[in-house]
């Protein structure tokens, strides 16, 4: 019988294997938080915004995903952009609004919108 | 400021004993020297957990954790590291904690720095509807660990010498009460998950279940091994859909990996997990309550012993721990209680999570080793009073717990010393209140809650809380008496010493707290008619003073036509018609309308 650790490591190796057909290894990963507290904020529509991006404008190398809350309630909805080898932005109050001009200026450009970060 | 490097200094009592601060001076000069101090953010954090390789700094991105460092180092991660991009192998360490995960995102941040998340771990880094992203970041490997390592007697052991203590708010010793149900015999066992999170303001559970539900199940897991279990039962409110739906398919996850059920990880251990939804009754987190609540009765405490790990669910040996409890016991496992038992203070090991509400400028559910003070909550991590305004209390542990003035903000946050000092630790609520709230209204606001979920069985908390919350009613009113004070100590204790379970043992604490720490308030409110916070209708006033040029502003969002006057001439406002809305005083742009 194999042990459980043996099992567990098959697991995770075959999750992280998912997680990168998935599209994990893009250049840019993009989290939106969506928990109940930033559901209630909006999230809801931010990440619509961003489903529609990567599905119709043909947004390429991004990967795309839903997160628990991080803990900053006055600031929410957020949006977390991950880029390697950079320091990861993360941008607070975002709306429909902010979402588009963050896939133009900040995904696609590569700009920081600094009045939006979360410091 | 867009800056290149972001570098967390250990601002732990560790470190600082090594000599970290010297490090800071060291860095700051060394950045000003190559002229990198606005491309280089500094953070400083509490303690990181590796005091034995301290000072400890970590660079991002990359997360490079450089430790035991002496002042020369800096030079060399300065120009090699920050400037010329290599990072020097020589001085890294390799530690792998499970909260360093967090870290790693948010350790940039300054909201972050003093926090250390060790239940937390996981929210706000993965998608809580995905297993793979669990078992990415080493999930289940607890679980694995202890079915191939561990007999049930080490994970109790384990979680013994631990020192973990539960996040309810009572703070028994986790494993002892493991301790006590392992080595009940009997046919049957039950672990329970308590999720019935009641306090008005407290959101840490449900947060931690939408964030990481696997979490919880891994904890039960264990200790459903632990203690020779083989049915878990999770009770939740209803009125958390969105939790109840991740937890449901974290579980249905988890079945279809083999994780629950038979044969878990292929061995010959069962164990699985359902989910009981709770009608929202405060009572029901009680542990009996809850107990019964699941049995299909009706929710109403029993005396203790029998406690529910000797008589429990339908009579049999049962754990209970709260979703935070259960969510630290994976950490446990895997970073060992030996690493575990550094971080907090003597009594109280690990972290804790609040909900950080109220009059502060980041809001936010935070987790901090114990010991973290309140000033460092409130100021550090909260930011601070918005607006200027002056810092009142803080109030933790909910309806059950106290209100600490500032004298109090240095105590450090700790099931002893917060008892000490009048409050409690309670499950997580913190509330900051500024000058603005009146601490009266406050006690009143918690007993109004506590009395309304009182489950009627005890004839002092069903009664009692009622007649108090009547006093505090009429000294509201402007209404209150000599002897009230008195009366509402002498009631507040009685319901204490006579009631059977923890709501009507705590339900008091609210009000007695803040006359022992406010009482100047309560005596305003009754001999002298006034409420200086200016909250308590009945005994504010608006008048028009001199300043009035006769806008008429006030006049038009007056509800109920009480002011009158003439435009630019001298407003007045019949007290007889007003009711106190406060909606002139909001209004005039002319500070001609006091508030008395």
């Amino acid at each position: 019988m194999a042990k459980a650790l043996d099992v567990i490591k098959k697991k995770r190796a075959e999750a992280v294997g998912k997680i990168i057909s998935k599209g994990y290894l893009s250049t840019k990963r993009v989290y939106v938080g969506m928990a109940t507290c930033e559901i209630a904020a909006g999230s809801e529509e931010v990440m619509e915004v961003f489903r529609d991006a990567v599905k119709q404008k043909g947004l390429t190398d991004v990967y795309l995903s839903q997160k628990g809350c991080a803990g900053r309630c006055n600031l929410e909805p957020t949006v977390e952009v991950i880029e390697q080898g950079k320091n990861p932005v993360r941008y607070g109050q975002v709306d429909k609004q902010k979402a588009a001009e963050i896939i133009e200026r900040h995904i696609k450009n590569g700009e920081v919108i600094e009045e939006w970060v979360i410091d | 400021m867009a800056y290149e490097y972001a570098i967390t200094i250990c601002d732990g009592t560790g470190c600082i004993q090594k000599g970290v601060r010297n490090l800071r001076q060291a860095l700051d000069d060394e950045l000003a020297k190559h002229q990198l101090t606005d491309k280089v953010k500094i953070n400083l954090s509490g303690c990181l957990g590796m005091c034995d390789k301290g000072p400890v700094i970590v660079v991002n991105p990359g997360y490079t954790i450089y430790g035991n460092l002496v002042k020369d180092d800096i030079t060399e991660i300065v120009t090699e590291h920050l400037i010329k991009g290599n990072p020097i192998a020589r001085l890294a360490i390799q530690e792998d904690f499970m909260y360093n995960r967090f870290f790693r995102v948010f350790g940039d941040a300054k909201f972050f720095g003093k926090q250390m998340r060790i239940a937390l771990r996981n929210c706000g880094i993965i998608d809580p509807d995905s297993i793979d992203d669990y078992l990415a970041l080493r999930g289940y490997e607890a679980l694995a660990k202890v079915l191939t390592d561990m007999t049930p007697a080490d994970v109790v052991e384990e979680v013994k010498k631990s020192g973990l203590r539960g996040r309810g708010g009572a703070g028994f010793p986790t494993g002892l009460k493991w301790d006590f149900t392992a080595k009940q015999q009997a046919n049957e066992k039950f672990v329970i998950c308590n999720a019935d999170e009641g306090d008005p303001g407290a959101f840490m559970d449900r947060s931690a279940i939408e964030g990481d539900p696997h979490t919880v199940l891994e904890g039960m897991i264990i200790g459903g091994y632990a203690i020779g279990a083989k049915k878990g039962m999770i009770y939740i409110r209803a009125e958390y859909p969105l939790a109840i739906k991740r937890l449901e398919k974290a579980i249905k996850q988890a079945r279809a990996n083999g994780l629950l059920g038979n044969n878990i990880l292929e061995t010959d251990f069962n164990f699985d997990i359902e989910i009981r939804l709770g009608a929202g009754a405060f009572v029901c987190g009680e542990e009996t309550a809850l107990i019964r609540s699941i049995e299909g009765r009706r929710g109403m405490p029993r005396p203790r012993p029998p406690y529910p790990s000797v008589s429990g669910l339908f009579g049999k040996p049962t754990l209970i721990n709260n979703v935070e409890t259960w969510a630290n016991i994976p950490v446990v496992i895997m970073d060992g209680a030996e690493w575990f038992k550094t971080i907090g203070t003597e009594k109280s090991k690990g972290t804790k999570v609040f909900a950080l509400a109220g009059k502060v400028v980041n809001t936010g559910l935070i987790e901090v080793p114990m010991g973290t003070t309140l000033r460092q909550i409130v100021y550090d991590i909260g930011g601070g009073i918005p607006n200027g305004k002056q810092f009142k209390a803080v109030q933790t542990g909910g309806p059950s717990g106290g209100c600490l003035p500032a004298d109090y903000l240095d105590t450090p946050v700790d099931y002893e010393s917060l008892a000490k000092a009048g409050s409690i630790m309670g499950s997580g609520g913190m509330i900051v209140i500024d000058e603005d709230s009146c601490m009266v209204d406050i006690a009143k606001f918690f007993l109004e809650f506590t009395q309304n979920e009182s489950c009627g069985k005890c004839t002092p908390c069903r009664e009692g809380t009622r007649r108090m919350f009547e006093i505090l009613t009429r000294i509201t009113e402007g209404k209150g008496k000599a002897g009230d004070i008195e009366n509402l100590q002498r009631l507040g204790n009685m319901i204490i010493k006579s009631s059977l379970c923890g709501l009507g043992q705590s339900a008091p604490n609210p009000v007695l707290s803040t006359i022992k720490n406010f009482r100047e308030e309560y005596e305003e409110h009754i001999h002298n008619k006034k409420c200086r916070a200016g909250v308590c209708a009945n005994l504010i006033s608006y008048t028009i003073t001199d300043k009035c040029i006769g806008c008429g502003a006030c006049k038009r969002v007056c509800p109920t036509n009480a002011i009158t006057g003439s435009a630019k001439n001298k407003h007045t406002i019949n007290q007889d018609k007003c009711v106190k809305c406060g909606m002139c005083f909001e209004t005039c742009k002319f500070d001609a309308i006091t508030k008395l």
